[in-house]
């Protein structure tokens, strides 16, 4: 059974992700909406040509050829049907392609959350939670313009145009033959700028996500800058921060404005160059090609398809910054997608001794990018063991029980765990969920009862807190645990590990940073969990709970050595 | 509706500081939208004139036509909707930006003059939302919500009593439909999609929360076995977000479709009418080719409306939580400064605190006094009151009941920065900031040269190890000061606070998780620079007083009521 299935990073392969590809391979997932959002899509451009030939024509009719309106009136409604038609399929593009964007969105979220569960607690230690967050929401978020506006309307923009086209040839093929003429000037202009555009939007991507970073940082320091009276400094610094951004963005802005004025011009100019090639022919001043069969609809009829031929490339350019903010959230959670996997996506082979829980051999274990950082180690945790291990902080201690808690693969050696074994875990800074006190126990035990809950908190010693809480269970908890002290917040993650009855429990420094108080009731639990028949690693110092262990090990010169107790 | 106005008020007064540039954006927007009209209108109208005049020249008849304004015209208009486009997006986005620097700083300094109760109160992640995010959606409000309008009505108006020279009656059906269809988009559309709109940003708040916990609880997650199940809360938190999304797109593009509909309609209804005018030889066909065409391009103000005003309710939303976060009462006048000298004396009298959010009070009728440049700890377990107590002492938080006097004044109605000046707190948990161990140390102190900051490191012993570290006092310490260890962390802090000059001190637990050699060393040069200023320290109990040198008097701290003890 596989643990944590990956679905973008093809190990093995070593092939790497790029924004576009990640891109590409979300719009295959939804390619038929997709296709048929575009295709609405151009039935509505379809019948705007419908319209705009209608109109000439009846225009035509009503001032040269001098016929009652009453008597058209069947043209008349054939319009209006058609008016209303192309409202229809503008209605069915627009909600086939948000359904294909909120598909691919929900798609995307979901593989960046796997990819964060594959690279697991010691990767996203070293990292922002704020900004983590801000990928999996702002930045996936940021996909729904491009699915839902600029891809199919680049599938609009190929087709499209070409059907005014072969229209306005038919009409006056002069007329088309300089539409024809100036298309192939406007991608030129496109690409040119867009360029430019794509690379400056990516760079404020970046600043708009240390923005935040700096933000969050700030903000959690809050009593800090206050204490030093620095908040007026940290205050200008927020205001540079933000102006460079501005800054920055104008940049961005002025080139990315530059495409869609380029088009704004292509598309005055035709209407201009049409309006007065038109009137010169239909005065009789030009006497070659087509001009001379002018008639006041055929020239109408241009006149008023010029603009809707460069209309879908207009659209386009004004979903244009859809793309580049696409591309860059896709280059920052494509970062993260091709981070290599810490967490190991096989099962782990069941340890060859009947009694053991979980035997390591020969294990070292290396990060990305430092090298090995442990081992050959070998280790065998019988059921029932007590096990202390200590050694100097950085020894390598907390690297050992990431290993043992799965968190992270050995890069060589045999590790082997009774399969399917849940365990508790237990470090310096127990993590608080956003919610109520239920909301954090259910983390251990997601099917646990309300009694059990209460029984598991009594006997970590949270029982006073609770008789005292007005919602009892149903008490928020805040971040970073403000609304509990360090030695509450411990007593909770006790009770998780009284709740879980899990046969393991991993403690990583439990006792570190606590008061002697909540000190000996961890200390106390420690005992009575041990005496539970619960098999306990510790990571330690702390010389109380080293003589209270069965075994000791400790870390000398890179090397794990068991010391007699 | 007037609660919502009323909401919305601070943020549209500081638009009104603007408001030359509000205006000048929308002529300009507006400019390009007539420019758009004229060019297409006197186009029409010149090629039916054309057209007209052939005929008649081809049939012999005497026609005369001036080629050369309506060309002019035709040209100048083409020129001018491309440049006044390009200008206007440039200028409108410019000062769009610069609102945005404005109320970035604006919060950010309602933000420093919380005091500690509040702060506590809030969660990190959404104070990072409400800077961002929210301030992000009034930027949707300045440019999609205030500027299109003015400038639809404003069109239809212009349009309206151009057409009605030659066309009355058609014009007043443009002016009552698309007045019609101009209430739709924006009051209706508003109105219509509020309340899902306001839901959206709930949403995404609440899908950013659960994604944070699931960074943060990575390793009870994946431990517990439970990840599944939070993972399961995520999806569904996300599909209720979308269901929402999914509705609130359905109208908008229901809205749109109508739109498209009802403009499509005008043009051949105007068609229509002016052709009857047209029998009846009220009007010329240059005129009413010059309507059509005009009604016809007219529909380009109104196709951006529906999309904008549907989200009108997330701008509300935000606006809400803005207010929430800078309506907090302005905290006392903060005038009087602090004594110069190097210790000052603390006379606390029956001090009681009681938090807001809590059932009992966190300080008991708590009275000491410590004369100036003396010690004193004070013990008592995580809970007992020490950080309220050290809160009230540096006049971060204000007394239910009871007096303090730090140097004959009450410390929360010292100005701030007196009490900056003159108060230097280690705290318990330590914030480090994300950049440099240099910038660090230098948010005491920025004056402070790379000389005094290694001698502050010597003191903290950690100067031989930030000398072997590849980048020295470059080296970044990361979120939360994570790339350093607890005690490494603590000792920076400590570091830190010894680039100051305060006269009282309160030290919260100086020496946790920091070895016993180390603490003695760290100790000895706190001693040292402690000399002549009032100090108390805070710890949970006392392991050796070798630690805390020269401490004169010990209380101790239960439950929030405070026990002399006699020191030996």
């Amino acid at each position: 059974m596989r643990d944590i299935i990956d679905p973008m990073v093809t190990e093995g392969t070593g092939a790497t992700l790029t924004p576009r590809r990640w891109l590409q391979a979300l719009a295959k997932q939804q390619r038929k909406r997709l296709l048929g959002a575009a295709l609405f899509g151009v039935l509505a451009g379809g019948q705007t040509i419908v319209v705009v030939v209608g109109i000439a024509w009846l225009i035509e009719q009503l001032v040269v050829q001098g016929r009652s309106p009453i008597a058209l009136w069947p043209v008349f409604a054939l319009l209006a049907g058609s008016v209303v038609l192309r409202a229809v399929f503008q209605w069915g593009y627009e909600t086939l392609s948000l359904e294909a964007s909120l598909r691919i969105r929900q798609l995307a979220r979901g593989q960046l959350l796997d990819k964060l569960s594959a690279l697991g607690p010691v990767w996203l230690t070293g990292q922002h939670s704020g900004s983590i967050a801000n990928q999996a929401v702002e930045h996936v978020d940021a996909l729904e313009g491009y699915f839902a506006r600029f891809y199919p309307q680049l599938r609009i923009t190929l087709l499209l145009p070409l059907l005014i086209l072969a229209v306005a040839g038919w009409l006056d093929y002069l007329v088309a033959v300089f539409l024809l003429l100036s298309a192939p000037l406007i991608p030129l202009f496109m690409a040119l700028v867009g360029m430019g555009a794509e690379r400056l939007n990516r760079d404020q991507f970046v600043a708009v996500s240390r923005l935040s970073a700096h933000f969050i940082d700030r903000v959690r320091g809050m009593t800090t800058l206050q204490l030093f009276g620095r908040t007026a400094a940290a205050q200008q610094d927020v205001w540079y921060a933000t102006d460079g951004y501005r800054r920055l963005s104008m940049r961005t802005l002025r080139l990315a404005f530059l495409s869609s004025a380029v088009l704004e011009f292509f598309s005055s100019v035709a209407i201009a160059v049409v309006a007065m090639y038109v009137g010169f022919g239909l005065l009789g001043y030009i006497e070659y090609g087509p001009s001379t069969s002018l008639t006041l609809f055929s020239g109408l009829a241009v006149l008023l398809l010029a603009p809707e031929f460069f209309q879908p490339l207009r659209t386009l350019s004004q979903h244009y910054h859809d793309r580049a903010a696409a591309l860059g959230a896709a280059e920052s959670v494509v970062n993260i997608l091709n981070e290599p996997s810490l967490v190991s996506p096989h099962a782990p082979m069941t340890p060859s001794s009947p009694t053991a829980i979980i035997e390591i051999d020969a294990v070292c274990v290396a990060y990305p990018g430092r090298g090995q950082v442990l081992g050959p180690i070998a280790l065998s945790i019988q059921q029932g063991d007590v096990i202390a291990i200590s050694g100097e902080s950085g020894s390598g201690k907390s690297t050992l029980l990431a290993l043992l808690a799965g968190f992270i693969a050995p890069s060589s050696g045999d590790y082997r765990r009774v399969a399917d074994s849940h365990y508790a875990w237990l470090d310096q800074q127990p993590c608080l969920l956003h919610g109520s006190l239920l909301d954090n126990l259910r983390l251990a035990a997601p099917q646990a009862s309300r009694e059990e809950m209460s029984v598991a908190l009594q006997r970590a010693g949270f029982g006073p807190l609770l008789a005292k809480l007005p919602s009892g269970l149903d008490s928020l908890i805040g971040e970073r645990g403000m609304g509990l002290s360090g030695g509450q917040a411990q007593r909770l993650a006790l009770a998780r590990v009284y709740l879980s009855k899990a046969p393991l429990v991993l403690l990583d420094e439990p006792t570190a940073s606590l008061d002697q108080e909540t000190e000996q009731a961890v200390m106390a639990a420690l005992l009575e969990l041990a005496q539970e028949g619960r098999t306990l690693v510790i990571a330690t110092h702390h010389p109380e709970v080293i003589a209270a262990a069965q075994r000791h090990f400790a870390f000398a010169h890179g090397q794990l050595v068991e010391v007699a107790t | 509706m007037i609660h919502i106005l009323r909401d919305f008020r601070p943020w549209l007064q500081l638009l009104v500081r603007r408001r030359r540039r509000f205006l000048c954006g929308a002529l300009l927007v507006w400019m390009t939208l007539i420019a758009g009209l004229a060019l297409l209108g006197l186009s029409g109208w010149f090629i039916t004139a054309s057209a007209l005049a052939g005929i008649a020249l081809a049939l012999g008849m005497p026609a005369r036509l001036d080629v050369y304004v309506p060309g002019g015209g035709i040209r100048f208009f083409a020129l001018l909707r491309t440049i006044a486009r390009y200008i206007e997006r440039l200028y409108n986005h410019n000062t769009v930006l610069t609102l945005l620097a404005d109320l970035r700083y604006r919060v950010f300094g309602h933000l420093t003059r919380l005091d500690d109760a509040s702060l506590h109160r809030q969660r990190a992640s959404d104070w990072l939302s409400r800077l961002t995010a929210d301030i992000d959606t009034l930027d949707n409000f300045y440019l999609r919500i205030l500027v299109p309008p003015v400038v639809a009505l404003l069109s239809v108006v212009v349009i309206s009593l151009f057409v009605a020279i030659w066309l009355p009656g058609v014009a007043l059906l443009m002016a009552i439909t698309l007045g019609l269809l101009w209430l739709i988009v924006t009051l209706v559309t508003a109105m219509w999609g509020f309340s899902r709109s306001y839901q959206q940003v709930a949403d995404q708040e609440s899908l950013r929360r659960l994604v944070v916990d699931q960074v943060q609880a990575s390793a009870e997650l994946m431990s517990y076995r439970s990840a599944q199940w939070h993972r399961s809360l995520i999806t569904i938190q996300e599909q209720q977000a979308h269901s929402n999304q999914r509705r609130l797109g359905h109208k908008t593009a229901l809205i749109n479709g109508l739109v498209s509909a009802v403009a499509g309609l005008l043009v051949i209804a105007v068609l229509w009418l002016s052709s009857l005018g047209f029998v009846e030889e009220l009007v010329a066909a240059p005129i009413l080719v010059m309507a059509v065409l005009i009604a016809l391009g007219l529909n380009e103000a109104f196709i951006a409306l529906p999309s904008s005003f549907i989200k009108l309710g997330a701008s509300y939303a935000a606006v809400r939580r803005l207010n929430e976060l800078t309506s907090a009462p302005p905290s006392h006048e903060k005038q009087t400064s602090l004594p110069k000298a190097l210790g000052l004396a603390i006379n606390v009298t029956q001090l009681s605190l009681l938090y807001s959010t809590s059932l009992q009070p966190s300080l008991n009728f708590v009275s000491f006094q410590l004369p100036a440049g003396k010690r004193a700890v004070i013990t008592g377990s995580s809970g007992a009151g020490k950080s309220s107590l050290a809160s009230v002492l540096t006049g971060r938080l204000e007394p239910t009941e009871g007096d303090v006097l730090v140097g004959g004044e009450r410390p929360w109605q010292v100005a701030a920065q007196s009490r900056a000046s003159h108060f230097a707190m280690l705290t318990q948990s330590v914030d480090l900031f994300d950049d440099s161990l240099a910038e660090n140390l230098r948010i005491a102190n920025p004056s402070a040269n790379d000389e005094l900051l290694w001698e502050v490191l010597a003191a903290v012993a950690l100067a031989d190890w930030v000398k072997q570290l590849p980048k020295g006092l470059d080296t970044a310490v990361g979120e939360k000061g994570q790339q350093l260890s607890g005690g490494q962390a603590r000792r920076v802090a400590l570091a830190r606070l010894m680039l100051r000059n305060p006269s009282v001190v309160i030290l919260d637990e100086p020496f946790a998780a920091i070895d016993a050699a180390t603490a003695q060393h760290i100790a000895a040069s706190l001693d040292q620079w402690l000399a002549n200023r009032t100090v108390i320290y805070f710890v949970h109990q006392i392991s050796s007083l070798n630690l805390l040198p020269r401490v004169e008097f010990h209380w101790h701290l239960v439950d929030g009521k405070l026990q002399q003890y006699l020191i030996e």
